[in-house]
């Protein structure tokens, strides 16, 4: 006897419970996906988008679990191609920032006066060790690339086919790939030097752009559970009705609502840069990260057992704060950085910099 | 859900005026002055703890105590952003504003909204001169979160109404002029249909103010005996009959301030401060970080209330999120400054050093989570408002 059917005949299991794209049916202008191997359906925001867009197009992304890197496209990978002065390619990219390279000039002996000063003729580099984890390197067109090279901070860029790919994922099991670069040469048109303030910036970017796609996972965690908490009736009544219910709900609701206000606080101050920028990044990452565990929780436990199983869509948002949570800098390190700059007659100044 | 569906966690975008700018620089030069007179000391929970009527009109003087009511009124017609730069400015300087806190914040508005001509010409100029303190007269023994039940009653007189009943945790009534009390005017079948306000004045004759102590000792809240009060006509707040409506159309308000997360600041000043004399440790910083990131969230929903009551709105459901948030907060981040750098509360350390500032902001921590509507009764405001919407 089939285990998954009762007795009218009517089977538990939907058929197709395990295809995940059903899950992501309300996909449309910000994303149109159908599977994880066809990157180029999703449709990125336009080029000329503001931050603030940027940034509510990656809520939106995460809100929907979008099997695509449009956070890291478009938050982090072209503005920093744009602002090093390289051409930004198209389809979905992405980005390593201060990864462990070893690298050296490739051309060190033709000339000691090219443009790239005393070390070679040209800034063409020799790059050679791994990046790590590197979000999409799979579907990506081009990966940018943020190092120190001899004559300083660098900033190229490499297509993932030039490199030995190891796939890998995170707990959503969305591709972490390992690139290997065994040695590879970059040439000099891709490469740019940049300075350490723009290494900062990608750092921030980064940290924004996952921030955001948190905020868009725990809003969705909150839709997902308030729609299952009126829904399901035990005792006689929706579980709503319930005070143990409510008062855990509304953590969960004002848990993500916090993501969300340090999100848009940061979008400003990430154009102007500087302190106001460093601040409310740092303070919008420390607080989605931290925000991760009480949401998760939370929105676990008002699901029941139905909410660990694919059965659900809630693992698409839970599994993806689990891991967001750590990407780009968990919240120690934000936190570290946060609260580095602050003394007893800073602080006050430093929370009202923004409005 | 897409982009264009107002997300019930989206608090509109905070732009504050230009001239908040100038006005927080005026209001730190102002906190400079009086921190050299040696009354600004940066205490936790000021606006409850702090009363200095020579502070409150002091602060007047400048236009900054009704600042919201219209000019001709005696208010300096400035708006809610532009009250809210002043008091989060207050706040986190730990200045004492309790005196004129009532009156700022709820009297004022309210009897501008409600109150007659002749109230508002009486009583607004004197609460913009930071010369008229008012009391919120609502709980009693018997009615904490369930107000509606109160039974404080107002009997018809020729000439007005007679008040008699009991009034708890009256904060400040022994100090104070007036009291906005919530009582019963009719016995109708709908119980919140029967509760009218009125302004009693505190030193009537038939009022008995009766100190209750907290547990720490001090005097700040008061049992306040109505006994047969008279209260003349003009003395009623608004409609009869409209008591409730009045009371919770003041929530929102009430809910959202910088008061609801910024009570126990001054010990994460204080903190710093320690922290200053030696390297922090990597827990230390963590810690630090992690609370100023939640203080700074918190405050981007507080603004973004502040902001929706600006424009107009009444966001009740996220003045009561705002409440929830900020309010554990205050009693979080005195349990965090207390692990992190390990120091005995002593009540009878030195007033203000880091001991005593403890002492005081734990002794007080208890009230955080109560005062103005728990916090368990804010979550189910919370989880109606957004089930409403679906
Ligand atoms: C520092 C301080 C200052 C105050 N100042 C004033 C003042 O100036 N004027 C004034 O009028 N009042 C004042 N109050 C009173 C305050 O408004 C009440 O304390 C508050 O409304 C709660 O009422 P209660 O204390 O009677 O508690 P109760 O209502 O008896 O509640 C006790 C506990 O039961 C919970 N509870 C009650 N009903 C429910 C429910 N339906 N669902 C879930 N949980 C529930 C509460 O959340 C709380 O945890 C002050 C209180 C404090 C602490």
């Amino acid at each position: 006897m089939n285990t998954h059917t009762i007795d009218t005949g009517t089977p538990v299991i939907p058929a197709d419970a395990y295809d995940t794209t059903v899950f992501y049916a309300d996909a449309d202008a910000i994303a149109t996906v159908t599977n994880t191997t066809a990157p180029d359906a999703v449709a990125l925001p336009c080029q000329d988008a503001s931050t603030a867009e940027l940034l509510a197009a990656a809520q939106e992304a995460g809100h929907r679990a979008v099997p695509a890197p449009l956070a890291e496209t478009a938050l982090v990978a072209r503005p920093l191609l744009r602002r090093a002065g390289l051409p930004v390619p198209d389809g979905p990219l992405s980005y390593a920032i201060a990864p462990e390279l070893t690298i050296r000039y490739a051309h060190p002996a033709a000339s000691p006066v090219g443009s790239a000063g005393c070390l070679g003729h040209d800034d063409s580099l020799l790059v050679t060790g791994t990046l790590r984890r590197v979000p999409w390197a799979r579907a990506a067109t081009a990966v940018v690339v943020l190092a120190t090279a001899p004559s300083g901070p660098v900033l190229f860029t490499l297509t993932p086919d030039q490199a030995i790919l190891t796939p890998g994922g995170n707990l959503a099991e969305e591709p972490r790939d390992d690139l290997h670069l065994a040695p590879l040469e970059i040439p000099a048109a891709q490469v740019r030097r940049i300075s350490p303030e723009l290494l900062d910036e990608a750092r921030l970017r980064a940290a924004l752009a996952r921030s955001a796609l948190i905020a868009g996972a725990a809003e969705r965690c909150v839709d997902l559970t308030v729609a299952h908490t009126t829904a399901r009736t035990q005792f006689g009544r929706p579980l709503s009705r319930f005070q143990a219910v409510k008062q855990e709900e509304a953590r969960l609701i004002e848990e993500a609502a916090l993501v969300r206000a340090a999100v848009h606080a940061a979008a400003a101050p990430l154009d102007t840069g500087g302190a106001a920028a460093h601040f409310t990044v740092a303070a919008a990452k420390t607080q989605a990260s931290a925000s991760a565990a009480e949401v998760t929780r939370i929105a676990h436990q008002l699901h029941g057992a139905i909410g660990i199983t694919r059965l659900n869509p809630l693992h698409l948002a839970t599994t993806r704060l689990w891991s967001w949570r750590d990407e780009d800098g968990d919240e120690t390190y934000w936190a570290h950085r946060l609260a580095r700059p602050l003394t007893a007659t800073a602080l006050w100044p430093t929370l009202t910099t923004t409005p | 859900m897409s982009p264009s569906t107002p997300s019930p966690i989206a608090f509109p975008d905070i732009v504050l005026p230009e001239s908040a700018r100038r006005l927080r620089a005026e209001v730190r030069a102002f906190l400079d002055e009086e921190r050299a007179r040696g009354t600004v000391l940066g205490r936790p929970d000021s606006w409850l703890a702090g009363w200095d009527d020579g502070f409150s009109r002091r602060l007047a003087e400048r236009g900054w105590v009704g600042m919201a009511l219209p000019t001709e009124y005696g208010g300096a017609g400035r708006g809610f952003l532009e009250r809210y730069v002043v008091i989060e400015e207050l706040l986190a300087a730990g200045a004492p504003v309790s005196a004129h806190w009532v009156s700022d914040r709820q009297a004022g508005p309210s009897i501008l909204q409600h109150g007659t001509e002749e109230q508002r010409r009486f009583f607004l100029p004197e609460i913009a001169a930071g010369q008229c303190f008012f009391s919120i007269g609502m709980s009693e023994k018997s009615s904490g979160s369930d107000l509606a039940s109160v039974s404080t009653r107002a009997q018809r007189t020729t000439d007005g109404w007679r008040l008699t009943g009991t009034k708890m945790w009256t904060g400040g009534a022994h100090v104070n002029d007036y009291a906005i009390v919530l009582a019963r005017t009719d016995d109708a079948e709908d119980r919140h249909a029967g509760l009218s306000q009125f302004i009693v004045d505190l030193r009537a004759p038939g009022v008995r103010v009766e100190p209750i102590h907290l547990m720490s000792g001090e005097h700040r809240f008061n049992a306040v005996h109505l006994e047969g009060v008279d209260v003349p006509d003009g003395m009623l707040l608004g409609q009869q009959g409209d008591g409730w409506k009045q009371v919770t159309g003041e929530l929102a308000f009430e809910r959202s301030g910088p008061e609801r997360y910024l009570s126990t600041f001054p010990l994460l000043i204080s903190l710093l401060r320690e922290l200053e004399q030696r390297p922090p440790t990597a827990e230390q910083l963590t810690q630090v970080g992690v609370l100023t990131a939640r203080l700074h969230s918190i405050r981007r929903l507080s603004l973004g209330v502040a902001a929706a009551l600006d424009a107009g709105s009444a966001p009740d459901t996220q003045a009561a999120l705002v409440k929830d948030l900020g309010t554990r907060l205050e009693g979080t981040l005195t349990d965090t400054v207390r692990s992190i750098l390990p120091t005995p509360a002593d009540p009878h350390a030195t007033p203000g050093t880091h001991p005593e500032l403890l002492a005081f902001a734990l002794l007080h921590s208890p009230g955080y989570t109560l005062r103005g509507g728990t916090n368990e009764i804010l979550r189910g405001i919370i989880t109606r408002g957004l089930e409403q919407r679906r």
